[in-house]
C-alpha cells in the first residue's frame, strides 16, 4: 500500500511538472495523412480553407491560391498583397514542372529615389512593386480550375471578420514593434491600445477585406490599375517612397522553368534564378559525393554536421558571387549546378585545414568553366543584408498527383511596417545589394531571394514538396529537410522535428538548435567553428511546411513545422 | 512599573511603524533604468509606459554596471528572443551572464529592482523561464501581464518570496501599478 501511495506521489509530482510546463511545449510528432490531398501551411485557418477547396474539386493550384490569400491575412508578419514570391507547380497529367516567379520588382524610376540601406531599410523607401496578386492570379488563370472570387472568399472573411492572434505572431508583434509603430496607418491595426494585440486578441483589416473584394471582383486589374493602384501609389510617395502608376500597371508575373537536377536518383525541381532553387541543387551535389547515412545524422555526428556547414558557406558565398536577375546580366547556372563544379567544390572542403574557421572570408568558386564559357562578372566583395527575412511557405497536393510548393514573402517581418489600402508593403528593396555590380539597384529588376519551393521526384513521380521561410537560412533548412527524407529515410515529422543548424559566408557564428548534443558542439568547437547556440525549436531556422508521398502505396504525408503555428491537414 | 511603561511604548512605537509600512504600496525613486532579460524588444514597450507617465528613466538593453550610476530603481522586462540576442551579437550564456551581474551590482548599491513581465505567452516557455525565473526571485515587486502568469508561475514565486505581485490584463492597464509605484 505504501509503496502504491509513493508510486501515486511520484506520478503526482510529475504531472504537475508537465502542467507546469505548458506554455513551453510543442506539439508532438504525429502521422498526419491522406489519400485525396493535403495541405501544409503555417496557420490552421490557411489549411482549413484550402482542404475546402481540395474536397469541393478544386485542384492543387486552386487550394494554394486559396491558402496564399488567406495566409497574407492571418500570417499577416510573413507575407500578402503587399509582398511578392515564387510559385513551383508539377502538373500530373502533363508531367511538367512549371514555376511563377512573381517577387517584388523595382520602380522603372528607382534611380531617383534616395535610399539609405542603413536608415530605410524597414521604410516606405525599400518597398517594391508587389507581385502576389499578379503571381497567384496568373497561377489561377493557367493552371487552376475555380475562379478568383471562390479562392478568394476565405481571405475576405478572415481581414473582415477578423482572426484570433496566435502564440507565434504574438511573439512576432513584440520583436517587431518598433516597425509597427513607425506609420499610424500600421499602428492602428497592430497596436489599438498603443501596445501589440496578444494571443487571442482578435485582429480585423478591414480595409484589407475592401482591397480583397475589389480583386475579387476585376481581377488582376482591381490591384494594379484603378482605385486601389492609386491609392498605393499616393500612399507610398507621400512617404518618400517611389513607385509610379506605370509601375503598378506593368508589373507581371513570370512563367518559366524551374532549375533542375538530381540528388541519389530524385529528381530535383526547384526555384529559378534569381531565387535559389540553384543554391539547392548545389549543396545536393556537394553532399551528394559523400555517404551522409554512414557517417551519421549531423544530430549524432559532429562530422557530418562540420561536412554539411562547410558545404553551405561555399554554397552561400557562391550564391552571392553569382545570383541575380537573369534579365540583367549572365548566371553560370549550367556550372553552379554541375556534379563536376559540385566536386571542385568538396575537394576545396577537403583541402581546408584552417584552425579557425573564418566564414566570411569564404572564397566563391568558378563554376564558369563547369558550364558554357563566357566571361565573368564575378565580384568577390559582395554583401548581403539579410538579417531578419520572414516569409511564408505552402504545400498542396491533390488527388490527381498534382503538386505545388509556394514561398512568398514581404522581406523582413511585416516588411516595411507601411500600410496603404490596408495593404501592408514590402521591404524587398534591402534584397539587393548596394555595393557590388551583381544583384546592384537598378529600374525594373528583381532582388536576388534565398525562397527556395522545391519539388522531389522519383521515377517521374512527385514524392517531396517542401519549402521554408526564414531569410538566408531558408537554404540550408531545405537541405536539411531533403537530406533527413532521402538519406535518414525520415518520415516527414521526423525531418521536420529533427534539430536545425545554419552556416553561411555571411556570419561569424555557426548557429544550431539547442538539441544538438553538448558532445557534438564540443567537437564542432575543436574542428574550428564559432557555435551559437539557440533555441529548442527556434524560429529563427525557418517553417518548413512539407507533403511526402509514399511511392508504393501513394498515401500523402504531411508537416508543418513545430516551430510555427501550422498545421498539415489531409483526407 | 516605569520600565513597564517604557517597554509599552516602546512597542507601541514599533507596532505603529510596522503598521505603517504595511499599508502603503512600496514606493520607488527615479531616475529609473529599464533593461531586458534576453533581449526582448519588450523593453520599448515598457518605455511608453514609463514615457506616458513622464518618469525619469532610462533604456538600455544591453545594461551593465557602469549604467547604473545615479540609478534609484531597476526595472527589468525578462523573455527570451533570439532576434534579439542575434541582433546585439550575443550567445544566451553571454545574456545570462550579464543579467546575473546587472542584479549584482544593484543589489550592491542597494538599488531596488521591479520585476515588468508584459509579454504574456509570447516571453514565456524553455528559453524564456530561466531569465523569468532569476528576475522574479531577484526582484522586490512584479508586475505581470496576466497571459504570462496563467500556470502561476510568477504567482507561486511571489508566495515562495514574499514578493509583491500586481497582475494586469493587458500592457496598457500596467501603467496603474507603475504610476503607483513611482508616485
Amino acid at each position: 500500500m505504501k509503496i502504491y501511495i509513493n508510486k501515486l506521489i511520484v506520478v503526482l509530482i510529475f504531472s504537475l511538472i508537465c502542467s507546469g510546463s505548458v506554455l513551453s511545449q510543442k506539439r508532438q510528432p504525429e502521422i498526419i495523412s491522406g489519400k485525396n490531398g493535403m495541405v501544409a501551411t503555417a496557420h490552421p485557418l490557411a489549411s482549413n480553407a484550402a482542404l475546402d477547396i481540395l474536397k469541393m474539386g478544386g485542384n492543387a493550384v486552386d487550394a494554394a491560391v486559396t491558402a496564399a490569400f488567406v495566409i497574407g491575412v492571418v500570417e499577416p508578419d510573413g507575407s500578402g498583397l503587399g509582398g511578392g514570391g515564387g510559385i513551383l507547380i508539377y502538373l500530373s497529367k502533363e508531367k511538367k514542372p512549371v514555376y511563377i516567379n512573381y517577387y517584388q520588382r523595382t520602380s522603372s524610376e528607382v534611380n531617383k529615389l534616395d535610399y539609405n540601406g542603413r536608415d530605410d531599410s524597414r521604410t516606405v523607401k525599400a518597398v517594391l512593386v508587389p507581385g502576389t496578386v499578379a503571381g497567384l492570379t496568373s497561377a489561377l488563370e493557367n493552371f487552376g480550375t475555380l475562379p478568383l472570387s471562390t479562392v478568394i472568399a476565405p481571405a475576405i472573411k478572415y481581414a473582415e471578420e477578423g482572426f484570433p492572434v496566435d502564440e507565434t505572431l504574438a511573439g512576432i508583434m513584440l520583436d517587431n514593434i518598433e516597425v509597427l509603430q513607425k506609420y499610424s496607418s500600421t499602428a492602428s491595426i497592430y497596436l489599438p491600445d498603443g501596445f501589440p494585440l496578444m494571443e487571442g486578441d482578435n485582429l480585423v483589416q478591414k480595409d484589407l477585406a475592401k482591397t480583397l473584394r475589389i480583386i475579387s471582383e476585376k481581377g488582376r486589374d482591381g490591384f494594379y490599375t484603378g482605385e486601389v493602384a492609386e491609392e498605393m501609389t499616393k500612399g507610398i510617395t507621400s512617404e518618400g517612397g517611389m513607385i509610379t502608376l506605370d509601375d503598378f500597371k506593368n508589373y507581371e508575373a513570370i512563367i518559366t522553368n524551374p532549375v533542375t537536377g538530381t540528388y541519389r536518383g530524385y529528381q530535383i525541381f526547384s526555384a529559378h534564378e534569381p531565387h535559389s532553387g540553384a543554391s539547392i541543387i548545389e549543396a545536393l551535389n556537394i553532399l551528394e559525393n559523400e555517404d551522409l547515412a554512414k557517417l551519421g545524422h549531423y544530430k549524432a555526428s559532429s562530422e557530418t554536421l562540420d561536412l554539411m556547414a562547410e558545404t553551405f558557406r561555399r554554397v552561400y558565398a557562391d550564391r552571392s558571387a553569382y545570383i541575380e536577375d537573369p534579365n540583367f546580366g549572365y548566371i553560370p547556372i549550367d556550372g553552379l549546378t554541375s556534379k563536376e563544379y559540385a566536386l571542385s567544390r568538396l575537394i576545396d572542403i577537403s583541402q581546408d585545414t584552417s584552425k579557425i574557421r573564418e566564414y566570411r572570408k569564404t572564397i566563391p568558386g568558378d563554376p564558369i568553366n563547369f558550364g558554357e564559357p563566357i566571361d565573368t562578372l564575378k565580384d568577390e566583395n559582395k554583401k548581403v543584408i539579410e538579417l531578419d527575412g520572414h516569409t511564408t511557405h505552402l504545400s498542396v497536393i491533390d488527388k490527381d498527383g498534382n503538386v505545388v510548393s509556394l514561398t512568398q514573402t514581404l522581406g523582413t517581418f511585416f516588411g516595411s511596417g507601411f500600410i496603404t489600402a490596408g495593404v501592408l508593403m514590402n521591404n524587398a528593396l534591402m534584397n539587393f545589394s548596394l555595393t557590388s555590380k551583381i544583384n546592384n539597384v537598378e529600374p525594373n529588376k528583381r532582388p536576388r531571394s534565398s525562397i527556395a519551393p522545391t519539388i522531389v521526384l522519383k521515377n517521374n513521380k512527385p514524392v517531396i514538396a517542401i519549402g521554408s521561410p526564414g531569410a538566408s537560412r531558408i537554404i540550408a533548412t531545405v537541405v536539411q529537410m531533403i537530406i533527413n527524407l532521402i538519406d535518414f529515410k525520415m518520415t516527414a515529422e521526423e525531418a521536420n522535428f529533427a534539430p536545425r543548424f545554419f552556416c553561411q559566408k555571411f556570419d561569424d557564428y555557426l548557429y544550431v538548435e539547442s538539441r544538438i548534443p553538448q558532445n557534438v558542439i564540443d567537437e564542432l568547437k575543436l574542428k574550428g567553428h564559432n557555435v551559437q547556440v539557440l533555441g529548442d525549436y527556434d524560429l529563427f531556422f525557418g517553417g518548413a511546411q512539407l507533403i511526402t508521398v509514399d511511392p508504393i502505396t501513394g498515401i500523402y504525408y504531411g508537416s508543418a513545422d513545430p516551430r510555427r503555428g501550422g498545421i498539415a491537414i489531409g483526407y | 512599573m516605569k520600565l513597564i511603561i517604557k517597554i509599552l511604548i516602546a512597542l507601541c512605537i514599533a507596532g505603529v511603524s510596522t503598521f505603517k509600512s504595511n499599508a502603503q504600496t512600496p514606493k520607488y525613486q527615479q531616475p529609473v533604468l529599464i533593461s531586458s532579460a534576453g533581449q526582448n524588444a519588450d523593453v520599448a514597450l515598457a518605455g511608453i509606459l514609463f514615457k506616458k507617465l513622464k518618469l525619469e528613466y532610462k533604456t538600455a538593453n544591453l545594461a551593465k554596471e557602469s549604467d547604473l550610476e545615479g540609478i534609484k530603481t531597476l526595472v527589468i522586462v525578462p523573455g527570451f528572443s533570439s532576434k534579439g540576442l542575434g541582433a546585439a551579437g550575443i550567445s544566451r550564456e553571454d545574456e545570462m551572464k550579464r543579467i546575473k551581474e546587472l542584479i549584482n551590482s544593484a543589489k550592491k548599491k542597494k538599488i531596488q529592482i521591479v520585476m515588468l513581465h508584459i509579454g504574456g505567452n509570447a516571453r514565456r516557455g524553455n528559453q524564456s523561464d530561466d531569465f523569468n525565473k532569476l528576475v522574479a526571485e531577484s526582484s522586490s515587486y512584479m508586475i505581470v501581464v496576466s497571459q504570462g502568469d496563467e500556470d502561476k508561475f510568477f504567482s507561486k514565486i511571489s508566495t515562495q518570496t514574499k514578493t509583491p505581485i500586481k497582475l494586469v490584463d493587458k500592457i496598457v492597464q500596467a501603467s496603474d501599478p507603475i504610476n503607483k509605484l513611482f508616485k
